[in-house]
């Protein structure tokens, strides 16, 4: 299963005249963007040295914000119809008005706001409102949206996550035979794929008739992004899988549950926005997270959960320290790494993540 | 069993340690080395100087565990294990009432907590920066002129300690500069670091939790000031090993013990 | 309500408060020497720490009384005053404890029970007091309520969340979109449409019935006493300025805290007419103004005394700050004929609630109206709604108005946070600026 090059996918993408927009971090109304035939690329943590972006951003400020920031400046030939903000914490909020009002490039800046409550009356309007906001939006550039395009894309969508979520049960049931950088390397490919290559990437992944063989131990991770590729083939060098996440660029955007097939675009995804699992970047019930991470953590029979912490992460410190002191207190192992997105392990993270996994393989498997 | 020996090897950062113990658990020999620039070489000369000791040669050797920052690096090792659970066996060994393990190292400090048979539960380190660990003692005592021992004695002095408020290494030692300036009584600067190393143990132990006896390993043992102040701090008395320094080696040539043994049990494969 | 409480609230708030006023007035008899630096000190001081003293104090009587909900900064209170929630204000207890230089300490409680030190150090400081009780203010009540929003930040809510938790307590939380360019009739519907949907919630925690001209009047209150708090900062357009902005950082505790009750309304008359008075008389904060200044961002609480001495000491002064502005800048939006849009408006549109462009207009604006001369911009690591983007704010403001301004790193309670040589080498090297430049 070949995954294209994320550069060069993109590259010849720009060059073919496809209109891509550079999205930051984390959710937004993609099927909207897919049904201006606007492609979302999206910026996470784009590799490299950070140089120009220490000029406008303190030093305590997280690599996300920093990486993405040094992307920008870059002024990248691939990003040619503008950038997107959608709302997910202060920094990324403050970052969207510092490019478009004060650093300036020469493209457009929108953004697009997540509402912080849980599903009722009220947050359901807004975000129909909003949605239909950002559709004017678009349209003021691109003319009038065509309907049967909409709900296209929603559909398009739709068959996507239904795989997502095949997938991701089988991973827990071990009817996976990826390991694990294969596996993040894949759901990591939406995030620049176009949505048609990437249906097409999925529907070619082997979920096996029988269980393969059990991993030596199995381990559960909580965070923004998953771990490093490094991260990941060490991993896979000791033996341990990651057989659940709880990942925002993971699972925590894929609906908890299987949704009807779409009619009404607008109804679609207000519905799925709200049937997405809890995040702390949404002030998500703590009691609501604990539930979700219990249960995968059963799904899969994880022995252990990593909490993979970009540094500085707020939303996501603040409910570290409940999560880890509930799972400890069910006896759960629970490690803390905590990451600047450098694809490099450093010698003590490496004697952590040996030592933890030292820890797994003594356990008598529940 | 016949007569046989295992050794642990741990290369620090700093020293390099071995210990060699028999079939039945009795330590037989114990060598501390600097590490120097080569971490295979030290590995190499302290298990020479071992094996010497305890009047045995390489060849009855027979399992070797490689632990420490340079274990990658000890080529004769039969197997690797990392510094935490080295140490949560090493103190089991010594104190079998452990349940709470506090290393601080010349360069990091960790908390681990172990079972009753020395397995690892938990643990949490400090390896990002020097605050906590020797290596801040030793900054300090350059700083202040003063050779570590004389940074060791528990101190009674008048009055209130001199706070250092910094989390960092290099911004403490701006602190002490300062309060030199002004005069500040010697003893009363190194009571407010000894407090300010305890505080910073202190939170990494409060994030695990204390079970059990808890027992202090790594070179800053020595540092009785110190001990005394996180005696107090903690509500209770801490085991200290003999050698706190060789802890780590001693668990590592038990797990090889351990290894061994449990192969023999699960019988060839 | 129990009518033991409420007698012993009686008794505390008739006999009890009056008492230790007295009390703290018999130790203050001898006064802390000023510096020469400085103007005469505000009258006005002796009647703010009272107020706020006896906040705090019949706030641990208030429990069996009304019930009490503690309230982030820029929440629109004014509906809690609906329901007479008594309130407390983490941040300000949080600036209270930094700025008695114990925020280390009560930061350690909270990272010992695992928050990061690399949170907003407010928050610590509350979890930490919330955790072991500890509070420079005697005894605070538990909360029966927690009311925040997040036009200030997203912070709060992840914090606010965490106490909700441990308290086993309901959080209410008023969404307030970030305004990227204008507010849109969307988010004005669903800010206003929340409030609305509060009021049934709120009825049932503190057991009182919601009165619309109740709940009008307070708003009346609120507009006065935030239109007052504008006019006593615009005072400080006069040469000398009246007022330091070092004081200022004190003075707005009652437009904060004690907003929509008679008390900051009736404080804000007192120190308006003391203000309108040195005014007149030509009365300055300092003894000798020569250079007047702005500050952006929160206060550094744990050096309050230190800076104002610094600047004092070399004829500076902060006439002007756009945090201090933050309580009367969208009071203008409030209309009792329209209640929940314009709460929705003035709400939604707080200075960090906003795009960085209008905060830079507004910046400019303050600075030529008030005769600014320079600018010192606290970098807070705590606080990235106000400190993400100040780099090139300072940029601006120093590229297009040609004005000397300084960055200084540091946080607004956790004390461990500064670097005495740096801070001084930067203090020092902007005063050369400041000097040698054309406004010298």
């Amino acid at each position: 299963m070949m995954i294209p090059n994320r550069k060069e996918y993109l590259k010849a993408l720009a060059n073919s005249g496809q209109k891509i927009m550079g999205v930051l971090p984390a959710l937004y109304p993609r099927e909207l963007l897919w049904a201006f035939d606007i492609h979302a690329a999206e910026i996470w943590d784009p590799p490299g040295e950070i140089l120009h972006a220490n000029a406008h951003l303190q030093t305590t400020i997280c690599p996300i914000v920093k990486r993405s920031l040094e992307f920008i400046l870059k002024e990248p030939d691939i990003i040619n119809a503008g950038y997107l903000f959608p709302h997910t914490c202060d920094s990324l909020q403050n970052l969207g008005t510092q490019v478009k009002d004060l650093i300036g490039v020469s493209l457009p800046v929108y953004t697009f706001y997540n509402p912080k409550g849980s599903f009722n009356n009220t947050t359901t309007r807004y975000y129909r409102d909003i949605l239909q906001n950002f559709q004017l939006s678009m349209e003021a550039v691109y003319g009038p949206l065509a309907p049967d395009k909409f709900l296209a894309a929603c559909v398009l969508s739709h068959k996507i996550d239904s795989h997502l979520m095949a997938i991701q049960q089988a991973r827990m049931t071990d009817h996976l035979s990826l390991n694990n950088a294969e596996y993040f390397k894949l759901m990591r490919a939406q995030e620049y794929l176009l949505p048609t290559d990437y249906l097409s990437l999925l529907e070619q992944v082997d979920i096996l008739d029988q269980p393969g063989e059990s991993p030596r131990a199995r381990m559960m991770v909580s965070g923004i992004l998953p771990p490093t590729p490094e991260i990941l083939e060490f991993l896979d060098e000791l033996g341990v899988s990651i057989v659940a996440d709880d990942l925002l660029a993971g699972s925590r955007r894929i609906p908890k549950f299987p949704m009807d097939a779409p009619v009404s675009p607008l109804d679609y995804l207000t519905d799925r926005f709200f049937i997405l699992p809890p995040c702390s970047t949404r002030g998500g019930d703590l009691d609501e997270r604990l539930h979700h991470l219990s249960k995968h953590m059963n799904a899969s029979q994880a022995q252990g959960i990593l909490f993979d912490i970009v540094k500085f992460c707020e939303p996501e410190l603040f409910d570290h320290r409940l999560l880890v002191k509930t799972l400890r207190g069910k006896n759960y192992p629970v490690l803390t790494l905590e990451t600047e997105l450098e694809n490099h392990i450093s010698g003590q993270d490496k004697t952590r993540i040996e030592a933890f996994t030292e820890l797994l393989f003594e356990m008598v498997s529940p | 069993m016949a007569d046989l020996y295992f050794a642990g090897v741990d290369v620090g950062s700093l020293s390099t340690d071995v210990s060699i113990i028999d079939h039945s658990g009795k330590l037989l020999s114990e060598t501390v080395i600097p590490t120097g620039v080569n971490g295979s070489e030290a590995a190499e000369v302290a298990f020479d100087s071992a094996i010497k000791l305890a009047d045995l040669s390489r060849e009855v050797i027979t399992a070797i565990t490689a632990t420490g920052y340079g274990r990658a690096s000890v080529a004769f090792a039969t197997g690797k294990t990392t510094e935490i659970s080295c140490h949560g066996v090493g103190a089991h060994q010594l104190f079998p009432k452990t349940g709470t393990v506090i290393d601080i190292g010349g360069q990091d400090s960790k908390v681990i907590q172990i079972d009753s048979h020395g397995r690892m539960l938990d643990f949490t380190m400090n390896d990002k920066c020097a605050a906590g660990t020797g290596r801040f003692l030793e900054v300090m005592a350059n700083r202040l002129e003063l050779d570590l021992d004389e940074l060791s004695s528990p101190l009674n002095i008048e009055g209130e300690s001199a706070p250092i408020s910094s989390t960092c290494t290099v911004f403490a030692e701006s602190e002490v500069i300062s309060l030199l300036a002004k005069h500040t009584p010697r003893e009363h600067i190194v009571h407010g670091l000894q407090r300010s190393i305890v505080n910073r143990i202190w939170s990494m132990v409060a994030s695990i939790g204390i079970e059990g006896e808890v027992t202090l390993t790594g070179g800053v043992a020595h540092n009785r000031g110190l001990v005394v102040l996180l005696e107090e701090k903690l509500g209770l008395t801490l085991n200290i090993p003999e050698n706190p320094q060789t802890v780590g080696a001693l668990g590592g040539a038990h797990i090889a013990r351990r290894a061994y043994q449990s192969s023999l049990e699960l019988g060839p494969n | 309500m129990s009518i033991r409480a409420e007698i012993k609230y009686k008794i505390m708030k008739d006999y009890g408060a009056p008492a230790l006023m007295a009390l703290q007035d018999f130790k203050r008899r001898k006064p802390r020497p000023i510096p020469e630096a400085f103007g005469p000190p505000l009258d006005s001081n002796k009647r703010l720490k009272e107020i706020l003293s006896r906040h705090y104090f019949l706030s641990r009587y208030a429990r069996g009384v009304n019930k009490v909900a503690w309230v982030t900064s820029g929440a629109p209170v004014e509906l809690l005053r609906a329901f007479d929630f008594y309130t407390i204000y983490p941040e300000n207890h949080s600036a209270l404890v930094g700025a008695k230089k114990q925020g280390a300490d009560y930061c350690s409680i909270a990272e010992g029970s695992g928050f990061s030190q690399d949170l907003c150090s407010y928050a610590r400081i509350d979890l930490g007091h919330m955790l072991s009780g500890k509070t420079p203010a005697g005894k605070l009540p538990k909360p029966d309520l927690l009311f925040c929003s997040n036009n200030i930040c997203q912070t709060v809510l992840y914090w606010y969340k965490a106490i909700a938790h441990e308290l086993n307590i309901p959080l209410i939380h008023f969404d307030a979109p970030f305004v990227t360019t204008e507010q849109t009739e969307a988010d004005i519907n669903y800010m206003a449409q929340q409030l609305q949907d509060m009021i049934p919630i709120l009825e049932r925690v503190s057991g009182r019935v919601f009165y619309l001209d109740v709940f009008e009047n307070i708003l009346k209150r609120s507009m006065e006493t935030s239109r007052t708090w504008g006019a006593i900062l615009d005072a400080m357009k006069a040469q000398p300025a009246p007022m330091t902005i070092f004081d200022a950082f004190g003075h707005l505790a009652p437009i904060v805290s004690l907003r929509g009750l008679p008390v900051a309304q009736d404080y804000y008359h007192i120190l308006m007419e003391e203000v309108d008075t040195r005014v007149t008389q030509g009365i300055g904060a300092i003894s000798d103004e020569r250079y007047r200044l702005i500050w952006d961002n929160i206060a550094i609480w744990y050096k309050v005394r230190f800076l104002a001495t610094f600047f004092a000491e070399r004829k500076m002064n902060f006439v002007t700050a756009t945090y201090t502005n933050a309580w009367a800048e969208t009071t203008g939006y409030l209309n009792v004929k329209d209640p929940w849009n314009s709460m929705a408006k003035t709400y939604g549109q707080i200075i960090l609630n906003n795009n960085l462009k209008h905060r830079l207009e507004l910046m400019k604006k303050m600075i030529k109206t008030y005769s600014v001369d320079g600018m010192v911009m606290h970098s807070t690591r705590s606080c990235k709604p106000y400190s993400v983007g100040q780099f090139d704010l300072r940029k601006a403001i120093t590229t297009d108005l040609d004005l000397p301004a300084v960055i200084l790193d540091a946080d607004i309670a956790d004390e461990r946070v500064w670097s005495e040589q740096q801070i001084h080498t930067r203090l020092e090297a902007f005063c050369e600026t400041l000097e040698g430049s054309k406004h010298g």
